[in-house]
């Protein structure tokens, strides 16, 4: 053990060496460019605090001023007697008691922090993932189960569907999705695209479970049927979830993928994080790195997942 | 034949085939209550497509299944193997890897009420001694106790009978031998019904009460372990069990033969008149190592096994015999040693030219 990891430091180094380089090198091409990295303007786009302007609504003056700490409610009265509260922050205000207002005059502000784009493109992307991996597995699920049916029109029909969606891309099937079938069933942007989606992983779930069921040896059937289970029975208590085990790590790579597959559907004005960054770019400017932002993003949202998975399979390792 | 009524299992004339390839011929055969039934065979032989056929998971061509009393196989028609009240020991015992001992077991019980399934199960586990390990999984125990729940799981739903694949093949020699008289117990003890297969003949006398020697699909000889091996009923079957050879010989009186090892006496299977060619079976067991005989043999070989030496000789006349001999007369290929024959059961065979 500690030979090995004395043998091991001088590879790590090399890593870390070769890692910087290529970090330097890209430093040194976006040099030659002239690119001006502008990083502080990315933190916004995740939150802001967001100021409100509070205004009188009518001319009068202000009546009396209340200070409570870190807010002050200022009473106001119009020409006419009526009265009004407003309430702002302390270190807002504008006015002070007896000060005569126009309408729209402002007396102070109120802050509140708000989530940026990025943040609401990461949690739309997150959703219509996971709506479209819930939907995915199931079709794949029960399209697995017909593949191995011993029914000839649903394996022929599980087999089709595979194939017609494993031969398209999925960025056609999104369009198809969103102007035909969106068109025709009346379909909104955001259930064409998780459509799409679910349909998608279906089609590479359900070769998923066909394989793992397929790889569960057939002696396990043959016993659970010698003890008199009937077909469903064996597949439900013997056969799924001894496959549903083993393909959890096929599966967990599938879903990781619908995550970054998910981003195809900007394409059709679904606001997800791809989205997102393209808008925030526009206002911004800052090319560079809200692209790596965004990459960066994704990044963490697979990994975490991974992670999931990896703990999930190791609860389920204890009975191997 | 026996009376169907009263037998488990009644296999008439049954036929099977993966293609056109005839696998099982013409196979009858009759187990009654409590019997314990062995086909034995060399690999190939249509042992195993019998049992499968026997559980249902292969169709009938010819022939037809009772097991007691009712049909469960005939021509397309084929009873699912749930419904045959039948219990299958695999040869890699097929346990469910993720049930534990205790699910594994209870599982056919599933629909018998929860009293009834948890007497059952723990009654099934301690008959094989397993009740300690209930908790545990397949891959935390030794083999020879996943042996031991495979059958209890078979037996805990009382199946009408039981077969068994190879049910000790995967098992190391030492215990392959505990546990094959273990389970015998087990099953006699219970009552059992069972048909196994094997390709190992210890295995097959140690459990079985009757056995069918099985070569291309048919039974040879359907008997007792005993007659089986002193009463062959052909040259096939004296030479798939146990071991010898057979030399040349002609009868010359009643019970009376002329060989090579010189004129023999006992009590002779064969009808045929004074002065026929016959074929003699000769065991090991039969030819006694006397350094005072005139009788000498050549060592042609020798296997050492321990407490004895099985020597391969050549007779004068070119007829080959073996010799099981206490292994501290230890002689060398090329020797000529004297030998004495014993042979007590003529067990002879017509010669085809």
């Amino acid at each position: 053990m500690n030979s090995l990891s004395k043998q091991l430091w001088p590879w790590r180094i090399l890593t870390v060496v070769i890692l910087f380089l290529i970090a330097a090198s890209l430093w040194a091409a976006t040099k030659r460019i002239d690119y001006t990295w502008r990083w502080n303007r990315v933190p916004q786009y995740f939150a802001y605090n967001a100021e409100t302007f509070e205004k009188i609504p009518f001319d009068g003056r202000v009546l009396i001023i209340n200070r409570l700490g870190d807010t002050t409610s200022v009473e106001l009265e119009s020409e006419s007697g009526e009265k009004l509260t407003l309430v702002v922050e302390t270190p807002s205000l504008r006015v002070s008691e007896g000060e005569e207002l126009f309408a729209d005059d402002s007396i102070g502000s109120n802050s509140e922090w708000k989530a940026g784009p990025l943040t609401m493109g990461m949690l739309m992307t997150l959703w219509l993932s996971a709506v479209a991996s819930f939907f995915g597995l199931i079709i794949g699920l029960v399209t697995g189960l017909c593949r191995v049916s011993k029914n000839p029109t649903l394996r022929s029909l599980s087999i089709f569907y595979v194939e017609l969606i494993r031969g398209t891309p999925l960025l056609v099937q999104i369009f198809i999705f969103y102007f035909f079938l969106g068109t025709v069933l009346d379909i909104g942007r955001i259930v064409a695209g998780i459509s799409a989606l679910a349909i998608f992983a279906g089609a590479y779930v359900a070769e998923i479970i066909r394989a793992g069921i397929q790889s569960v040896p057939k002696g396990q059937t043959e016993a659970a049927r010698s003890l008199g289970m009937s077909a469903t029975q064996n597949m439900v208590h013997i056969v799924l979830p001894q496959a549903l085990k083993r393909v959890l790590p096929p599966l967990a790579g599938q879903f990781i993928s619908l995550i970054k597959d998910s981003s195809l559907v900007s394409v059709i004005a679904i606001t997800d994080l791809t989205k997102s960054g393209r808008e925030v770019i526009t206002s911004t400017f800052a090319t560079f790195e809200i692209w790596f932002t965004v990459a960066l993003l994704y990044l963490l949202l697979t990994s975490v997942l991974s992670q999931l998975i990896a703990w999930v399979e190791r609860r389920l390792a204890v009975s191997d | 034949m026996s009376d169907a009524s009263s037998s488990i299992l009644d296999l008439q004339q049954i036929s099977q085939a993966y293609g056109s390839q005839l696998v099982v011929k013409d196979l009858s055969l009759t187990l009654e209550a409590g019997e314990i039934g062995c086909l034995l065979g060399a690999s190939g032989c249509g042992k195993t497509t019998v049992l499968r056929t026997v559980a249902g998971f292969e169709p009938l061509l010819q022939g037809e299944i009772r097991i007691a009393g009712e049909i469960v196989s005939r021509p397309g028609e084929m009873l699912p193997p749930a419904k045959r009240r039948i219990g299958m020991v695999f040869q890699d015992y097929a346990l469910f890897p993720h049930l534990s001992v205790f699910d594994n077991v209870a599982f056919g019980l599933r629909g018998t009420g929860r009293v009834e399934l948890l007497r059952r199960t723990n009654e099934a586990l301690e008959l094989v001694g397993l009740y300690a390990e209930h908790k545990k999984y397949p891959h935390e125990i030794s083999g020879g106790q996943q042996q031991r729940v495979a059958l209890a799981r078979a037996i805990a739903p009382r199946p009408a009978l039981l077969l068994m694949d190879e049910p000790f093949s995967n098992l190391d020699v030492s215990l392959r031998e505990r546990l094959s008289m273990e389970v015998r117990d087990i099953l006699k003890e219970n009552g059992t019904t069972s048909l196994f297969v094997t390709h190992n003949q210890h295995e097959a006398f140690a459990v079985a009460d009757r056995i069918g020697v099985m070569a291309g699909g048919e039974i040879l000889q359907w008997d007792s372990a005993h007659n089986l091996y002193h009463q062959p009923v052909s040259p096939q079957v004296a030479k798939f069990v146990g071991e010898g050879e057979l030399i040349a010989g002609q009868i010359s009186g009643r019970g009376e033969l002329t060989t090579a090892l010189g004129t023999l006496c006992g009590e002779l299977n064969d009808a045929r008149p004074v002065g026929s060619a016959v074929q003699l079976l000769v065991r090991p067991e039969d030819i006694v190592h006397d350094d005072e005989s005139s009788l000498k043999a050549e060592v042609l070989r020798r296997s050492f096994r321990g407490a004895s030496i099985l020597y391969h000789l050549l007779l004068q006349n070119g007829d080959r015999v073996q010799a099981l001999v206490p292994s501290h007369c230890d002689h060398q290929p090329g020797e000529k040693i004297g030998i004495q024959p014993d042979v007590r059961h003529l067990v002879t065979f017509p010669v085809y030219v």
